[in-house]
């Protein structure tokens, strides 16, 4: 059931209309959703309905002449498009709907468009870039065509799989497939032809521990010309293996969704749950999860940091880096019973309280972190050989953000200052507001200072997090919230790991997941490589991709 | 004439490292020893992730870090399949990687041995039932020794691979 249907006017007061996008007031009380229902009412002379979310977000469906022509305007106003995915049979709409979700600098709210399609309709990636591999996953998942479409090839079915085949129809069910023997087609990479150019094709299976993904570059001499990345090797089908699920069987597959992630996307899944079905999460299991998100940021960062020294063989200054974090890793244990904490976070909380005396271990060792961690970075700074190779190397354009969505530290070092902690601030970092980390020039050495300072900011959140928790119980049926019993109904998550923006949206329908949709920070980040290493030579490929940090599992799915 | 005490009582050139596990110390050595009898003195190792969700790969690199080094036990990490006496493989393989799992293997000298390591590898894990992955290692090649866990954690690792060097010598 949706809780309310509103009108536009009915959310807000009538405010001033958006007119210009450099003039927008940021105040929280005024919600985006208001300025792109305005511009409707603008084009189209119809006043959309408005529905209310559960969690900050609102939903306008707009029949299909409103939605092209209100579109191209909302990419003028710098509205970014931050996820689009596909429904089947939505509430009492049969057939497929398209969220089309987008949000504006500076507002706490974001909201999805909702579109109405046949197994065909229109693409809308030369507006917004960033919906061509939403609208190729899409066409795999539920065989929607779009046909205007730059680029129709397949994203994440590969030859495998056969002709007609789409995982996300309601009418397969899921079980084992045949699947296609001795494929016949390439996948078409993109040519690039002329004197002198040739391609290096690398993996899937890589030379080191990594994960599997294929790179095509097409290269003149030494600088790269083209790069064209190819995915989703890893594709395990994550959404389907959630429907017909109940919500509580399903933490343990979004912490699967990537490994390094664990905490965020069950804090992410848990929170769309929590909001939908009303549930408060106690303020002692709000902290304890913060600190456990902070901490899967350090490591997380660590590994960085230590791989990009690594992968211009300054092996020794990556030693103290490791050090730490195997220290980390061991304070998880002691915290959670495992290294990568899972199994902690769940509906309602947590899903076993955490002693005081792990806790108290973990204040204590981030003291003596904290000294050990600024001396490797200490170390690092004061080799020039090492600054000249992350200096002006895999430079990521500002202008590239919005357009890709791009999120996370690697946003920060080009000049975003978007951290969805601060913009959609959920669980306690509305009460205590990490710092922000912005640096511009947007190169390698960017990156590494961006992500060293967030390890920091890290560490001291974590020391106050745990000098000021507040004492009760962490879950919240011990509070007297019911977690059994998951109303049906839908709503929207999002979380800042430690790539950035990982967005959830669940629709439960008879106490059961429908649909799960998930979109981690690494499925937009991913694409900022291609424009990353152009001009570079292939030798800072390796650099500027562990600089990237992007996760092939959370991508794939 | 050099007094050769001086070779058993002279100090470390290293920074000192505080830190000691006695019982990753007993494997280790217990491991060197076979390494050195089964394989020669040294034991190369090809990973190869077929969908994992990647914390098994970061557990197995970390077997290189200062607090396991297990280098120093005989055992590299190489960067070919043609290199390796060991495939370790991670995740429940994908139809999408189905092919490279198959000709990696196939790349490999004989004799050669593969270890499936985590759940996912050793039975599907929490993907079984997936149309997406054939579900467990043992589905398209010929396991030898399987390393449960969710990720196993190095040292389980490690034992999963000194199990395995015990078996190869039969």
């Amino acid at each position: 059931m949706i809780s309310n249907k509103n009108t536009a006017s009915s959310l807000v007061p009538a405010g001033s209309k958006l007119r210009d996008n450099c003039q927008i007031p940021v105040n929280p009380s005024i919600l985006s959703t208001r300025y792109a229902t305005d511009l409707i009412i603008d084009i189209s002379g119809k006043e959309p309905q408005v529905r209310r979310g559960k969690n900050n977000e609102f939903y306008i469906p707009l029949g299909e002449e409103e939605f092209l022509k209100t579109v191209p305007a909302l990419s003028e106003k710098g509205f970014v498009l931050i996820s689009l995915f596909c429904v089947q049979d939505f509430e009492e709409s049969p057939g497929f709907t398209l969220f089309y979700v987008f949000r504006l600098k500076g507002f706490t709210d974001v909201f999805a468009f909702m579109r109405q399609v046949r197994t065909e309709t229109t693409s809308v990636a030369t507006i917004f870039p960033s919906a061509c591999w939403y609208e190729r996953e899409i066409r795999d998942g539920f065989g929607i065509e779009f046909k205007d479409a730059f680029d129709k090839r397949r994203l994440f079915l590969h030859e495998a799989y056969p002709e007609g085949f789409h995982p996300l129809l309601k009418s397969f069910k899921n079980r084992k497939i045949q699947a296609v023997q001795n494929p016949e087609e390439a996948y078409p990479f993109k040519q690039v032809e002329g004197e002198g150019v040739y391609q290096i094709p690398v993996g899937p299976v890589h030379a080191g521990i990594i994960e599997p993904g294929h790179f095509r570059f097409s290269v003149i001499g030494e600088p790269i010309f083209n790069l064209e990345i190819r995915l989703f090797y890893k594709h395990r089908g994550i959404e389907k293996l959630a429907e017909g699920k109940r919500p509580s069987a399903c933490v343990p597959i979004a912490e699967a969704i990537s490994g390094d992630e664990t905490v965020a996307n069950a804090v992410a899944f848990c929170t769309a749950i929590e909001k939908l079905a009303g549930i408060e999460v106690p303020p002692r299991a709000n902290c304890l999860r913060a600190i456990l998100l902070e901490l899967e940021r350090i490591y997380s960062h660590m590994g960085d940091l230590s791989g990009m020294i690594t992968d211009i063989g300054f092996p020794k200054m990556t030693t103290p880096f490791l050090i730490l974090r195997e220290n980390i890793f061991r304070q998880n244990e002691l915290l959670t019973g495992s290294r990568f904490m899972r199994g902690a976070v769940d509906i309602g909380g947590l899903k076993k309280e955490i002693s005081d005396e792990a806790l108290l271990k973990l204040y204590l060792y981030s003291k003596t972190f904290v000294p050990e961690f600024d001396s490797a970075i200490a170390a690092v700074r004061a080799s020039s050989s090492l600054i000249d190779r992350f200096s002006t190397t895999g430079v990521l354009k500002k202008k590239l953000i919005a357009p890709l969505n791009l999120t996370g530290p690697i946003a920060r070092a080009s000049g975003a200052s978007y951290d969805v902690r601060l913009d959609h601030p959920y669980g306690i970092y509305k009460d205590v507001p990490p710092e922000r980390t912005i640096k511009t020039a947007g190169d390698v050495l960017s990156r590494f200072e961006v992500k060293a300072k967030e390890v920091l900011n890290s560490a001291f959140l974590i020391q106050k997090l745990i000098a000021s928790i507040p004492e009760g119980a962490v879950a919240a049926e011990a509070a007297g919230f019911a977690v059994s019993n998951i109303p049906d109904g839908y709503a929207l998550s999002m979380v800042e790991a430690a790539r950035g923006q990982n967005l959830h949206w669940i629709y439960v329908r008879g106490g059961l997941i429908d649909r799960y949709k998930v979109r981690t920070a690494s499925f937009c980040n991913w694409q900022a490589i291609e424009h990353a290493v152009l001009g570079n030579i292939v030798p800072d490929f390796p650099l500027i991709n562990k600089s990237l940090n992007l996760s092939y599992a959370g991508t794939d799915l | 004439m050099v007094n050769p005490l001086t070779y058993v009582f002279r100090s470390k050139v290293t920074e000192k490292f505080e830190f000691s596990d006695i019982e990753l110390e007993a494997l280790g050595s217990e491991l060197k020893a076979e390494v050195n009898q089964v394989f020669g003195h040294s034991l190369a190792i090809r990973e190869l992730d077929s969908g994992s969700d990647n914390s098994t790969e970061i557990e197995i690199s970390n077997l290189g870090t200062p607090h396991y080094d297990v280098e120093r036990f005989g055992i590299s990490f190489v960067a070919s399949p043609r290199h390796a006496d060991v495939l370790l493989v991670t995740g429940a393989v994908t139809l999408n990687m189905a092919e490279a799992v198959l000709k990696t293997y196939e790349a490999m000298p004989a004799p050669k041995f593969v270890v499936a390591v985590g759940d996912d590898a050793c039975n599907g894990g929490i993907y079984r039932g997936s149309y997406a992955v054939l579900g467990g290692v043992d589905k398209i090649l010929p396991v030898d020794i399987k390393i449960p866990g969710n990720p196993p954690s190095p040292k389980e690792i490690l034992r999963g691979i000194f199990a395995l060097v015990k078996k190869a010598s039969g």
